[in-house]
């Protein structure tokens, strides 16, 4: 296998030549800037604003740089001013991406980034911390790991609880069922955050409803052709006993709903979480009868801007209270009633924010169990 | 001798005893396993799959490796819906230009694979390997990550409509399979293709022009990968980067599986539909008997070494690599 361990090094040594002549590049922009006559501009205009995040093959991050875009727009910059760092699920690039931004720029960094996993947000605030630059991050953090910690450098923690919204759509469910029956739930990879909430919330909804009678639970890894095979499955070993579907995800319901299809089954109730786009529309036709909108188009521009307006001294972080360093993102129920209405407002076109607003959709200070 | 040869007889039937016994042990466990509903769903799960370990058979005869075939398979999908809707959006209009365009496309990808594997000298396996990142990264900018969705009720009727309890797309899948048949066994190519993997230096000693045939199998493969792409949008109506998701170890696995020797010039495409249709029984067996999902990839991963274990006499293999 020796060819492997050439490929990488070769791969290593590519990485840092590109890293070193990208690095040689922008020295040589910000050069050529500096030498012409206009030069003279405001210290904040050079904070450079980078999202780190996950990858551009799925939609809710695709929402988030959209909504990063239109932050950056709004300071009359151009989308290309924002920079984004795609860290493909591997928490050790997230972070080397990172240092590598911030040997650049030094403390002239607002960071919006989703650290990939808990234990990396440490060492990623630390490293802006270090370099007086500024971070927000959401979703993966650990307990305990505070902004208010950091003074005023790592700005602000958002995340989502999904326990509530997700017995809010089990109880959609279960109405829609009637009362009675088998129901299955498609969860997410079984040692994810959201994935553990998500089925608490669908738990917490069955104490409700006695007559509901919990068949079965499965992981299909967030996937469409997992979920697929998983409800087939399914449907061969509980066969008409299965009278309603919860899934953890938008992205598994769509697998769902076309394995039901295949059976000529066309009006299984079926509940889902996320409200992307597609999910919202099948949500007005009542192929899915619920799902939960977290809005990342906002997440992504106010992530973004709390890091940007924190770095050009705008407001001052440590001035804050705790609810304003680490909040609740905004969840939204979408139904059959609201889906059309909710669908012109949000996915069609998506509302003018006030980026200055920060907290104007926060679902209060982050709990502790 | 005899004793040899009756051992050697046995071994070739091991897959199909393996799935046999893997049927039996399902249905023990819940007779609702042997049902033919049960069995249209494993036949929907397993067509697209087939159709990529057939591509991946002809490269793996030859003794080497294609692991292109999630980037492929993303493209084809992706430039197929595409293509489709773009021709408004029926196969019954001019919507159907949309598969050979697909199946273009997954030769030209074999194509670029096997030159630069042939003419660059790069080993097939970091050839193909890298040119798979290169689809997918290809794939992702054609959709900028979105997915495309193929509302065709003409196309879908692959998975709606069905002939004698089974889906349209088994009775495709299968026709596929008789022309791949029909490539391996009738034609020069095919018969070419065991005489590399056999032993290369007796083919080019022959005279034979190695390098264009493992082209050849390389554009071979990225037209049925192209198929296995046509048959997964027609089994979820999205076409996206992820389609090509989960395929490299699902097609590679069944190859195996089915009695196909890494080393190349044994086995063949009969051997890997039996692979294929044992790992999607394992598969959908799992969810049936109900075993906890967190059991469910390390039973794969046993059960997989188990039937590799059985279908190959390690006696014969002088080294294993």
């Amino acid at each position: 296998m020796s060819f492997i361990r050439k490929y990488i090094e070769q791969q290593t040594i590519n990485r840092r030549n590109l890293l070193l002549m990208s690095a040689y590049g922008l020295c040589g922009a910000a050069v050529t800037s500096a030498i012409r006559p206009h030069a003279a501009r405001a210290a904040s205009s050079d904070t450079q604003i980078a999202w780190s995040y996950r990858d551009r093959t799925n939609p809710y991050w695709n929402a988030i740089v959209s909504g990063g875009n239109a932050f950056v727009q709004s300071l009359g910059k151009p989308e290309s001013a924002l920079i984004n760092l795609i860290n493909q699920g591997s928490s050790e690039k997230s972070l080397a991406d990172i240092q590598s931004l911030l040997s650049r720029y030094g403390s002239n960094v607002a960071l919006a980034v989703d650290p990939n996993d808990m234990p990396n947000c440490r060492p990623v605030v630390e490293a802006v911390s270090k370099a007086q630059a500024y971070a927000s991050t959401i979703w993966n953090k650990t307990d305990d790991l505070h902004p208010w910690d950091f003074g005023d450098h790592y700005v602000s923690h958002m995340t989502w609880s999904d326990v509530g919204p997700s017995e809010q759509t089990a109880r959609v469910l279960f109405e829609a069922m009637g009362g009675k029956g088998g129901v299955v739930h498609l969860g997410g990879i079984s040692s994810n955050n959201p994935a553990i909430e998500r089925l608490a919330g669908f738990r917490n909804a069955l104490k409700a409803y006695p007559n509901i009678e919990l068949l079965a639970v499965q992981a299909a890894d967030w996937d469409t052709q997992k979920a697929n095979q998983v409800m087939s499955g399914f449907l061969t070993r509980y066969d008409d006993a299965i009278k309603g579907v919860h899934c953890a995800s938008d992205t598994m319901a769509y697998g769902v709903i076309e394995a039901l299809r295949a059976e000529g089954i066309e009006n299984m109730p079926i509940v889902s979480y996320d409200g992307n786009p597609q999910a919202v529309d099948l949500v007005t036709k009542g192929k899915i009868l619920a799902t939960v909108f977290t809005n990342p188009y906002w997440a992504g521009g106010i992530t973004a801007s709390l890091a940007y307006y924190a770095a050009t001294g705008v407001f001052k972080p440590s001035a804050e209270p705790k609810e304003h360093r680490e909040f609740y993102g905004p969840t939204t129920l979408v139904t059959t009633k609201d889906a059309r209405d909710f669908k012109a407002k949000y996915i069609d076109t998506n509302p003018k924010y006030d980026w200055k607003n920060f907290w104007a959709l926060s679902g209060g200070q982050i709990q502790y169990k | 001798m005899n004793r040899f040869l009756a051992m050697e007889t046995l071994r070739k039937w091991v897959p199909l005893l393996v799935l046999a016994g893997l049927c039996l042990f399902f249905t023990a466990m819940n007779p609702h396993f042997l049902t033919p509903r049960n069995f249209a769903r494993i036949a929907i799960s397993s067509s697209p799959v087939l159709m990529v370990a057939i591509g991946v058979t002809f490269v793996i005869l030859m003794g080497s490796i294609d692991l292109s075939m999630e980037g492929t398979v993303a493209v084809c999908a992706v430039l197929f819906a595409l293509t489709l809707n773009a021709l408004g959006g029926s196969i019954a209009g001019w919507g159907w230009v949309a598969i050979p365009v697909a199946l273009f496309v997954g030769a030209v990808m074999g194509a670029v694979n096997g030159l630069v594997h042939v003419r660059l000298r790069i080993p097939s396996f970091m050839a193909s390997l890298s040119l798979g990142f290169v689809g997918i990264g290809l794939s992702l900018l054609i959709t900028g990550g979105d997915r495309i969705l193929i509302d065709d009720p003409l196309f879908r009727s692959l998975l709606t409509v069905r002939v004698g309890g089974f889906p349209l797309m088994m009775y495709a899948a299968l026709a596929c399979l008789l022309v791949a048949w029909f490539i391996q066994d009738h034609t020069t190519t095919g018969r070419n293709f065991y005489a590399v993997g056999g032993g290369e230096d007796l083919a080019r000693a022959s005279g034979l022009n190695v390098g264009r045939l493992r082209i050849i199998g390389f554009v071979l493969a990225g037209m049925f990968y192209a198929l296995g792409a046509i048959f997964a949008v027609a089994r979820l109506g999205i076409a996206e980067t992820e389609t090509g998701r989960n395929f490299m170890f699902m097609s590679i696995t069944s190859v195996v599986v089915g009695g196909t020797a890494l080393r190349g010039g044994e086995g063949g495409v009969w051997n890997t539909l039996i692979g294929v249709l044992i790992v999607n029984v394992i598969g959908n067996g799992m969810v049936v008997i109900g075993l906890a999902d967190y059991f469910q990839d390390g039973v794969l991963g046993l059960l997989v070494i188990t039937a590799v274990w059985l279908s190959t006499d390690r006696r014969s293999l002088s080294f294993v690599k």
